[in-house]
């Protein structure tokens, strides 16, 4: 057995070569031009191992970067426009106190009035108001109206912390602790705590609110 | 063949340039200090959110189970808070569970790794014995430290108290912020 080896090896050596470049004449000779395409298929019968080899990694790297370029620009996108990276409650500073504030002095002029009329209450609750909140506010004044005005109740909330749960572009969701302090009549006042989750939408460079919920 | 190696040399080149200007906008992006800080804060009001839980929480059906409560509690916290609830006697007694309603964060320095936190929590308190649940609201405001394996603990919780020399009544301010 062993002497046959060598020429065994050389022959199928010599095989594949000799069928490489027989395919790849023709092949060569449509890609090059028409007059440098036999000294061309000739360079390549010499070293076609090596250039397919080269040609095969060339292809390979190309694609890995591809790939691997593609993969960096995801993981950059979801990076970007991720739930944190959305929100902009607390790292745009600037709209975080404008929407708290606006929010946090709204609620306090709607729950605030005194026996002599709901009239401002109700006209800050047509500015400020929107939507659900807006119904729900209709609906509670029509149910209270009359008695407030019978028992001369006086109401006067302020809010004591205001923090932005969320904020994307122009919508937000807050949660709003009140005190509101309420007098009936000559009795002492009480003052009572209120929490609140506010939903605003700003509209015409203004926010709104459109949704209150008791917490 | 001088053709074919151009083009291949310029497509890898391209294929090179491409992945590096997205490795680059990677970088960036991992690096932007307002999307950092955004990650941070939802990390902070994750971790507080939890950490309010299981402090407004405790199981004291047998004494054992009390002490496991306690454990929990100086678990979430850290600091002075930590030190306090680590002087609670366990025993049996009423037990209670705290839900989180909301809750927010207010303030973030990711530096000092401090934050402040509003947090809703509604919690319901069972009598030792076969006694009636009770259903309670309460307001707090904690104070959350970043520790050293990158959690969010709470350094200090106090309720928000109601400015005012009179009781609350909790039906009326209820009715008339609905």
């Amino acid at each position: 057995m062993r002497p046959t080896w060598p020429t065994r090896g050389a022959g199928t050596e010599q095989e594949p070569a000799d069928e490489d470049a027989g395919a790849q004449g023709p092949e060569e000779g449509h890609d090059a031009g028409p007059g440098d395409g036999l000294a061309d298929s000739g360079a390549e019968h010499g070293r076609s191992p090596g250039a397919r080899l080269r040609r095969a990694v060339a292809a390979g790297a190309a694609t890995v970067l591809v790939l691997g370029g593609c993969g960096f620009l995801r993981a950059a996108h979801e990076l970007r426009s991720d739930e944190s990276a959305r929100n902009r409650a607390l790292t745009d500073t600037e709209a975080t106190s404008r929407v708290a504030g606006d929010v946090g002095s709204a609620l306090a002029r709607i729950f605030s009035y005194t026996p002599d009329g709901t009239a401002a209450a109700e006209r800050s609750a047509r500015t400020a108001l929107d939507g659900k909140a807006a119904r729900q506010y209709t609906a509670l004044f029509d149910r209270v109206r009359q008695d407030l005005t019978a028992q001369r109740v006086t109401l006067s909330t302020r809010a004591v912390r205001t923090g932005v749960v969320e904020l994307d572009g122009d919508r937000a969701r807050l949660l709003v602790f009140l005190d509101q302090t309420s007098r009936r009549g000559d009795d002492a006042a009480t003052t009572a705590a209120a929490q609140l989750t506010v939903t605003a939408r700003l509209e015409d460079d203004r926010w709104r609110i459109v949704d209150i919920k008791a917490r | 063949m001088r053709r074919a190696r151009i083009l291949a040399g310029t497509g890898l080149a391209l294929a090179l340039g491409f992945c590096g200007t997205s490795a680059w906008t990677y970088a960036q992006a991992r690096a932007d200090d307002g999307l950092a800080y955004g990650r941070e804060r939802d990390a902070a009001l994750a971790d507080g959110r939890r950490a309010l839980a299981v402090l407004t929480t405790i199981d004291a059906s047998t004494r054992q189970r009390a002490a496991g409560s306690v454990r929990d509690w100086r678990g979430v916290s850290t600091g002075p808070l930590r030190e306090e609830l680590g002087a609670t006697a366990a025993r049996a007694g009423a037990s209670a569970r705290g839900t989180v309603t909301e809750a927010a964060v207010t303030a973030l320095d990711t530096r000092s790794g401090t934050a402040k936190l509003i947090a809703t929590v509604r919690v319901e308190t069972t009598p030792a014995g076969t006694g009636k649940p009770a259903v309670d609201r309460k307001r707090l405001e904690a104070v959350l430290a970043r520790t050293g394996e990158d959690v969010w603990k709470v350094k200090a919780l106090s309720a928000v108290p109601v400015q005012g020399e009179a009781v609350p009544v909790q039906g009326e301010s209820e009715e008339s912020a609905r």
